[in-house]
């Protein structure tokens, strides 16, 4: 009765951590589909989705705001899933997607350098060198991707319940650890985590709904009270004002929403 | 031509910095006005006893009179028994009630600060509104505009008037009377109000949320009934059976409820609880909120929701507390700050129940939200602890609270002491300020108002404002900055009749206020035009006059202190100011120039 969250880089086991952890505690393993969800959704080509998950934003993207949308895409698509609970999902930054959630268990799975290397070069059939620069730029890029986008660096450890390496620990290893602490009291679902959950859905909805139009907008909801956050004030503050009422209507379980300029969003909000 | 001197630079400077800082309000205008009293004396620009002679001057003696004289009139409660007849004769037409209202208040502006004037009607007009089911952003605008229009009806209407004598003493030019500018301020208010009464429908904004189609926000509608009203509620007796403690916060985030009051058993009553504190089994409660949400919380945190106030009765109902709108006045401490950080709650144990603003309505997480000037908040309080905070001044109350601080037996004394300073000014022609400080002066010894009370009632801010850029005005004139100007403006402009100039004088003076305020246009312009008209061969008397009075023709944006005050409770946009605003300031501009021609004969 828990959501597992597994980050890993390139190579470094974790899918087949994830797959083996999914299947003895009987949960759905999922990635990519969280991406084909928001595709679906939100008619979005999946390659921009990709794109968005995986590079870092460039300048444009800076003035476009594009990832800024993709992303509340992909998060939503995310909650939703982890609405449903008994969850291992091993695609990119579950553990920041799902922030304040008290009930999952968000692991890390490391491999040795060297290792990555070694299964890099016979999968690629390339050399050592080219196969070293190529995980060192991976890995760089995801912490650029994750430091422009939450100002965090997915190597620090203490954003995560678990952090394994994979070297003198086995797979096997591995999964018997998280299963483990996947069964801790702490990591059981309750009436008050499914709250803060279907919650985190909400918000995620509305700004999901919301990211297109609306650059610099972040959404809090607490008990389906809805607050929306944005530095911009006059037309464009009137007419969100309008989106954000009609969205209240429309969105099942959203009891009250407000529009607050120019106020400082909190932590939990998406 | 004269040479332009160090010193004139160095005073454009200053007067640079001036407006500068008047128009990014960094500090305070009042701050700005203290700055000029400092630098000017330390850059020599004017001599120290210069600097600090405003402080002594007629028009802020005046200004402190005037307060203090307004301050015993409200005391007596006067003014509120004036607004029922003036219904009563307005009847039910909204126009007539504009026209009565508007009027009324344009001749107490005349004697009282106007932002006063237009504070004292705020409420009833409130009422009117309701009562009559007239939308309040009907009658708000036009009467606050008559409280500024007000202000030109005698020489202490308003403080450029008051300030005018002063300015044009180093000119050795003839005073005004006390009613010299009252023919212009009769046609300036009657024209005004005719604005509104003709052409309200097209200028005035259409409903009060016109834009916005739903939600419930009825014509006219206080923030009272769209936050809900009191119900009464009761925790059972295993409430705290294995569950986490509830606290009082915790049902204003999870219901956007707010608890005003609980009685815990036996019979232990708290009005206005802290937000920490737990809800026990058995407790009654008195909430504030929307129907829709107390059910709801009444189901979902097992809670009895009671038919009608039964243990409150008497600690909700009107004798004891109640739930009032408080408007963040002009200049308050309290702008751009949260509820967070003045912690009202903490410091007066009063509850905020919500925040108007801009036509939308913020009950959720309140505390976050940085206040404006316009902001009207909803609290709920005892009378007691409401009055000590309306006692702090930040907070401009729309619903009146303080019953019996009101000394309706000292009426006579008031008028008298009105009438004896009146009688002195115009009969005896003694000066200004003598004449209304020994008004003020008898309303203190007939105890209209204690010596306390008078000292309370002055506003700091706009004496020092008065009297800070007093100086600056001395220094414009006697380095020759204004004879400078003046030159040089005229020779861009040519020769032009003495009405082209009055009215190119209107328009400036039109402009400066709106972004200087009144007192900053007035100080600043006076010296420069009568320089102008004395060279343009013009009446300087009728160039300051029309400064004078000019710089009360601020209606466009929401800057005069009125129109900020009322921006809030009329739901207006600066947008509806804007259009209003355009068209009572192009009639004023064009009613002067023509009044003053005819009285005066240009």
């Amino acid at each position: 009765m828990a959501i597992i969250t597994i980050s890993r880089g390139s190579y470094s086991k974790g899918k087949e951590v994830a797959e083996k952890v999914a299947a003895r505690l009987g949960y759905e393993c999922i990635s990519r589909e969280v991406l084909l969800d928001a595709s679906d959704r939100f008619n979005i080509p999946e390659v921009r989705l990709i794109r968005a998950i995986h590079d870092a934003p460039s300048i444009l993207d800076r003035f476009s705001h594009g990832k800024q949308a993709f992303m509340a895409y992909i998060r939503y698509a995310l909650a939703c899933r982890a609405q449903k609970d008994n969850l291992v999902y091993h695609g990119l930054a579950g553990h920041l997607l799902l922030m304040g959630i008290p009930h999952v268990l968000k692991v890390r799975v490391i491999a040795n350098l060297g290792d990555r290397v070694k299964s890099e070069m016979s999968r690629e059939k390339i050399s050592e060198e080219e196969a070293r620069s190529l995980i060192l730029r991976d890995d760089q890029e995801r912490r650029k991707w994750t430091r422009s986008l939450y100002g965090l660096d997915p190597w620090d450890s203490a954003l995560y319940d678990l952090v394994l390496h994979i070297h003198k620990l086995t797979v096997d290893d591995a999964v018997a650890f998280i299963c483990e602490a996947a069964k801790l009291k702490q990591f059981e679902s309750t009436p008050e985590t499914r709250r803060k959950m279907d919650d985190l859905v909400t918000a995620c909805e509305v700004k999901a709904l919301l990211a297109d139009e609306y650059v610099d907008v972040r959404v809090a909801c607490e008990f389906g009270n809805v607050l929306i956050y944005t530095k911009s004030g006059g037309r464009l503050q009137h007419k969100l004002q309008e989106s954000a009422r009609k969205l209240g209507r429309e969105i099942k379980g959203i009891h009250h929403v407000e529009v607050h300029p120019g106020v400082p969003a909190p932590a939990q909000a998406v | 031509m004269e040479q332009l001197t160090p010193e004139m630079i160095l005073v454009m400077a200053m007067i640079g910095v001036a407006v500068f800082l008047f128009i990014v309000e960094w500090v305070r205008v009042d701050v700005v006005a203290i700055l000029m009293m400092v630098a000017l004396p330390l850059l020599h620009l004017v001599t120290p006893k210069e600097a600090f002679i405003g402080l002594s001057s007629n028009a802020v003696v005046s200004i402190i009179a005037v307060i203090i004289i307004g301050a015993g009139l409200d005391r007596t409660g006067i003014i509120n028994k004036m607004v029922k007849p003036i219904v009563r004769i307005a009847g039910n037409s909204p126009s007539r009630i504009v026209i009565a209202i508007s009027f009324t208040v344009a001749v107490i502006s005349s004697f009282m600060q106007n932002i006063g004037a237009a504070a004292l009607f705020l409420p009833a007009i409130q009422r009117v509104s309701k009562s009559l089911k007239i939308p309040i952003s009907r009658l708000l605008m036009p009467i606050g505009f008559s409280a500024i229009l007000g202000g030109t009806l005698t020489l202490v209407g308003s403080s450029p008037l008051i300030l005018l004598n002063d300015l044009m003493a180093p000119f050795n030019l003839k005073p005004f009377g006390l009613f010299d500018v009252t023919p212009i301020g009769l046609a300036l208010v009657i024209s005004g109000i005719a604005c509104f009464v003709l052409f309200g429908k097209f200028i005035l904004p259409k409903g009060p949320d016109a834009a916005s189609d739903q939600q419930g926000q009825e014509d006219g509608s206080s923030p009272l009934e769209e936050i809900g009203e009191a119900y009464e509620l009761k925790t059972p007796d295993d409430f705290t059976h294995y569950r986490d403690p509830v606290r009082i916060d915790d049902l204003r985030r999870r219901y956007l409820v707010n608890v005003v009051a609980i009685v815990e058993p036996p019979d232990f009553k708290i009005v206005n609880p802290p937000p920490d504190m737990e809800l026990r089994s058995g407790m009654d409660l008195a909430v504030y909120g929307v129907e829709r949400d107390v059910k709801r919380m009444a189901e979902q945190e097992g809670m009895f929701l009671k038919d009608s106030l039964q243990v409150f009765q008497n600690e909700v109902a009107e004798s004891a507390s109640g739930a009032v709108e408080a408007v963040v006045a002009p200049r308050s401490p309290l702008v751009g700050k949260t509820l967070r950080q003045i912690d009202l709650q903490d410091r007066f144990r009063v509850t905020p129940l919500a925040i108007y603003r801009h036509g939308e309505i913020y009950r959720a997480e309140i505390g976050d939200l940085a206040l404006g000037v316009g902001d009207a908040i909803l609290l709920h309080g005892t009378w007691k602890r409401l009055k000590a905070l309306q006692g702090e001044k930040s907070l401009l109350f729309t619903t009146p609270i303080d019953v019996d601080l009101m000394r309706p037996e000292k009426a006579v004394f008031a008028g008298f002491w009105l009438a004896t300073a009146l009688i002195m000014i115009m009969i005896f022609k003694i000066q200004l300020s003598v004449c209304l400080m020994t008004g003020a002066l008898g309303m203190i010894i007939t105890k209209v108002l204690t010596i306390d009370e008078a000292y309370q009632s002055v506003d700091w801010r706009t004496i020092f404002l008065l009297a800070g850029l007093i100086p600056l005005g001395i220094a414009t004139e006697k380095t020759g900055t204004a004879a400078w100007i003046a030159h040089a403006v005229l020779n861009t402009i040519g020769t032009v009749s003495p009405m082209v100039l009055l009215s190119i004088i209107g328009l400036l003076s039109t402009v400066f206020t709106l972004v200087v305020s009144n007192v900053g246009a007035t100080v600043l312009l006076v010296p420069l035009v009568v320089n102008m008209a004395i060279a343009a061969n013009a009446d300087p008397r009728m160039a300051a006059l029309v400064v004078g009075l000019a710089t009360n023709n601020s209606f466009i944006l929401p800057t005069h202190q009125v129109n900020a005050l009322y921006m809030g409770p009329g739901r207006y946009r600066s947008v509806d100011f804007m259009k209003a605003g355009a068209v009572v300031s192009v009639v004023f501009l064009a009613v002067m120039i023509g009044i003053i021609s005819l009285v005066y004969g240009i």
